[in-house]
């Protein structure tokens, strides 16, 4: 605005840099896309996240009780159409869409130290650092190694193995801590970003409630780390057939393509 | 405060093309005085620190209570109006710089007029033009008065919308402010005519979807708006007005 009567003074037009655009009212897709990114954070990546440390808390009842569950799941029908409808697509959607949206904010903690903020930026990297952990397990347990879904008998072998590393245990650890953390406030943020809690008061309780239920998650998911990790060699099953499989799958590229 | 000065350091910019420079000032001390009068002290002797004479500072400013909401800068790193920043709460060197997200148009002094842009965008009005006399209004409640009158309180101030994490040249984001002034109209008997339209503005590239509750907005509020509140109620009548679209067309 000042600009602009200077300008009209001044021989030569000074021209104000664009700054922020203002809102392109009717313009693009970004409403559904960024829509959908919250949604998919609960449903379906949420409940599976819930099912899956749920499943692996089958650890605390030993080896076979572990491998007897990874047979109901591997054994469901379409396992393979399931994984790809409710896990593949809408993680790699939750992540690419999620790494733009993190690219795009400014974050500054510095200048404003508050809660609010610093949780906005600790989602962010809650979702990064839980991006590498979840490509790293994923390769590791489902697509190297003895193949799961076809050898659920060895499920409990594989994750044990696994786990005998204790920097493999640490890094467990922060991914499942930063999982639980980013669904637990992803379930708060859902509820106030789509208008099921509006009030101040309601969002301060439902926080509580969030906070709980990641402190919850944490917890089952550490609880689980510790089944595996105090159990000895003795009492995992197919401790044998593990080490068979597992020498065999190392010379295939996917093995999940071969089996 | 034992000082007997007080000292200023001051990001300075002659015109939109030229890089900031910083000047550092000292003015001698006198109780009670706010950002505002500090510059006005400047501007009687405006010559730096260093002993250089400079040109005073440049920057906006109207009611110096509050309400215009012109004079808001970054003080101390943090956005504020310089009017209700008092010296002797502030720590020193008082570091005074220019909104970060706006463009300069000298010193202190920044365009806000995307706020203006944005506020057209969605409507921020009641719409009572017409051919003849419309009469009186429908009554509100003193309830809905006593929830539309804090929203009314927005001063254009853009301090939400500079503190904000989302509101940059990537996202383009709208700003609370904005969404604050949809749900103030949106709630009125006769501005609510226009409810799905602006509504819908808010769906658009840079809408309410690009907040992400940092909460900064509501804390540097100096009118204390409850604009969380407002992003939420208004969140949720975009969702009402998307599911709507999806299913009754």
């Amino acid at each position: 605005m000042a600009a602009s009567v200077s300008s009209s003074a001044s021989a030569s037009a000074i021209k104000v840099p664009a700054g922020v655009p203002t809102l392109r009212a009717g313009e693009g897709n970004s409403f559904l896309w960024r829509r959908l990114h919250s949604l998919s954070g609960i449903f379906p990546i949420g409940a599976f996240l819930v099912e899956h440390f749920l499943s692996n808390a089958f650890a605390t009842n030993g080896g076979a009780a572990y491998n007897e569950n990874v047979r109901f799941l591997t054994g469901l029908p379409f396992v393979l159409a399931l994984e790809i409808t409710f896990i593949y697509i809408p993680l790699a959607f939750h992540a690419g869409y999620g790494f733009w949206i993190w690219w795009r904010g400014d974050s500054n903690v510095g200048d404003y130290p508050w809660l609010g903020n610093w949780m906005y930026t600790l989602q962010r990297y809650s979702g990064i650092a839980a991006f590498f952990y979840i490509g790293y397990h994923t390769w590791t347990m489902r697509f190297s190694g003895a193949h799961i879904l076809t050898h659920s008998e060895v499920a409990y072998a594989k994750v044990w193995t696994e786990l005998q590393n204790p920097w493999i245990v640490a890094f467990y650890f922060i991914g499942l801590t930063a999982a639980s953390w980013h669904f637990a406030y992803g379930i708060w943020l859902f509820a106030a970003k789509w208008g099921f809690i509006v009030g101040e008061q309601g969002r301060k309780k439902f926080g509580y409630v969030c906070l709980v239920i990641g402190l919850a998650l944490a917890g089952m998911a550490a609880g689980s780390l510790y089944a595996f990790i105090t159990t000895p060699e003795s009492q995992v099953p197919n401790m044998q057939e593990f080490q068979q499989l597992q020498h065999a799958a190392a010379s295939y590229v996917l093995p999940a393509l071969n089996s | 405060m034992a000082n007997k000065s007080i000292l200023l350091k001051i990001k300075r910019q002659s015109d939109p093309q030229h890089a900031a420079i910083w000047e550092e000032f000292e003015i001698p001390y006198r109780p009670n005085m706010n950002v505002i009068s500090v510059l006005m002290e400047i501007a009687l002797n405006p010559v730096t620190r260093q002993g250089k004479p400079t040109t005073p500072i440049f920057y906006d400013s109207n009611c110096l209570e509050e309400v215009c909401g012109s004079c808001a800068m970054r003080i101390n790193g943090r956005t504020r109006m310089a009017c209700s920043a008092l010296v002797d709460q502030l720590e020193q060197p008082i570091v005074l710089e220019p909104f970060s997200k706006f463009p300069v148009v000298r010193d202190l002094a920044v365009d806000r007029s995307v706020l203006f842009e944005n506020l057209k965008a969605v409507k921020a009005w009641v719409p009572i033009d017409g051919t003849y006399d419309l009469g009186s209004g429908p009554r509100m409640l003193p309830e809905e008065q006593e929830a539309a009158y804090p929203l009314s309180r927005c001063i254009s101030c853009c301090c939400c919308m500079e503190a904000c994490p989302q509101f940059n040249q990537s996202t383009g984001f709208v700003g609370a402010a904005t969404i604050s002034q949809v749900r103030l109209f949106n709630t009125h008997p006769t501005g609510k005519a226009l409810k799905s339209e602006r509504l819908h503005a808010l769906m658009g590239d840079g809408g309410i979807h690009e907040c992400g509750y940092a909460q900064n907005c509501v804390e540097v509020c100096p009118k204390d708006i409850p604009l969380t509140r407002s992003i939420a109620e208004v969140g949720g009548a975009v969702m009402k007005q998307a599911f709507a679209d999806l299913f009754h067309r």
